[in-house]
């Protein structure tokens, strides 16, 4: 039972983080028309999870094993684009945010800008979900439908639930951040949970022989931090961590995270640059 | 594309160098992997087939060996190894961790 709930608050967790930190960083900045769509995302997500995991024996066997994969590898990779540029593009718009707060923050966020944060939640949450749900069906048809099995699908779901609880816990630390600080906070950190999806996507593409792993292992920190822990499954939510990760894994991280952390930068720079007025209007929060 | 592209040329460069290619074989059934403890040499590619033969989904799993792939009941699935320098790496199935295995390399 205990081993049920902590696998199910595994899966969870790291949807769980992604949903929190983009709800977090929207909220913050006083944008409600894009928390809907965040929860849109994850909702739509959870119903197709539903029906991808129960038509996992016709329409996806279809695609086969291996198709299924890489489509899901690809996913992976589209969300660490749309993931990338939204932190950009926000980050460069937190100061005009703060100056004139709802009204202009609406306009600046075109559907096509809200769609793409509804993307990210989707893809976040359809990962982890699918295996959530192929795993508690694996329970439920292992033992039966009957009420002995109950209790087990119960721990799953309050699994489930306490990851949704730990990733909301862990964002309350943010509230007391002052406003600048947290979106620089919650920028670098969704750069890391990119930069980590990213390492994910070539993990499975080096796993289904796409891509060679170069060093099939490059350290090994499992003395540190164990994979399965939970300490093991907050890192590997937030940053990807893996104990003994393949260079071409390291690569993919030392080469996306410091890039984007420069983007970053520049598009502060760029906005700082461009309305000083509002700056000085409002000395740093 | 650009990506895709990439990727092949990459494979395909490091295909030219590798010598051998070995397939393993490894089914899971109810009561646990089958066979438990397999071995290949030291550094060669291995293609490690996975046929899940329950009734419910697995998740073929492995921190030691830095991979992980759901395979649906009745499916198939190849997971790629490469490179492995020697000593034994532990398995599991994710979905129902008292089925386990290890790999010996030598």
């Amino acid at each position: 039972m205990l081993e049920t709930l902590l696998i199910t608050w595994r899966e969870t967790l790291e949807a769980a983080l992604v949903v929190g930190i983009l709800l977090t960083y929207v909220a913050r900045s006083g944008q409600r028309r894009a928390v809907r769509y965040v929860w849109l995302g994850s909702a739509t997500a959870v119903v197709a999870a539903l029906i991808c995991a129960s038509a996992s024996g016709g329409a996806m066997a279809l695609l086969g094993g291996e198709t299924q994969e890489v489509v899901q590898a690809l996913i992976v990779f589209g969300a660490v684009g749309v993931l990338s540029w939204m932190v950009v593009w926000m980050h460069g718009n937190s100061r005009s945010i703060q100056g004139d707060l709802h009204r202009q923050a609406d306009s600046a966020l075109a559907t096509g800008r809200l769609i793409g944060l509804a993307a990210i939640a989707f893809v976040a949450v359809f990962r982890e979900g699918v295996e959530t749900v192929l795993f508690l069906w694996g329970v439920v048809v292992q033992r039966g439908v009957q009420l002995a099995t109950m209790p087990l699908v119960g721990a799953g779901l309050v699994g489930a639930g306490l990851a949704i609880a730990t990733a909301w816990l862990f964002f309350r630390g943010f509230a007391f951040l002052s406003l600048r600080t947290f979106f620089r906070t919650t920028g670098v950190l969704l750069l890391l949970v990119a930069a980590g999806l990213l390492t994910s996507g070539v993990n499975k593409l080096i796993g289904l022989g796409y891509l060679p792993p170069l060093v099939p292992q490059l350290w090994n920190t499992s003395w540190l931090v164990r994979d399965g822990s939970p300490l093991g499954a907050v890192l590997g939510a937030l940053v990807g961590y893996r104990s003994r990760p393949s260079l071409l894994e390291v690569l993919a991280f030392a080469f996306y995270f410091p890039l984007m952390l420069w983007a970053l930068n520049h598009a502060e720079a760029a906005t700082r640059a461009a309305g000083p007025g509002e700056e000085s209007a409002r000395p740093a929060a | 594309m650009r990506f895709q592209l990439a990727a092949v040329a990459l494979l395909a460069c490091v295909g030219s160098v590798r010598a051998e290619e070995l397939t393993i074989a490894l089914r899971v059934q109810a009561e646990g992997f089958q066979p438990a403890t397999i071995a290949a040499p030291a550094g060669s590619r291995i293609r490690l087939e996975v046929s899940n033969e329950t009734a419910t989904p697995i998740e073929f799993e492995s921190f030691e060996l830095n991979r992980e792939r759901v395979v649906p009941a009745g499916q198939k699935a190849t997971v790629y190894l490469s490179g492995l320098s020697a000593g034994s790496y532990e398995f599991f199935d994710d979905f129902n961790q008292k089925r386990r295995g290890v790999l010996t390399v030598e």
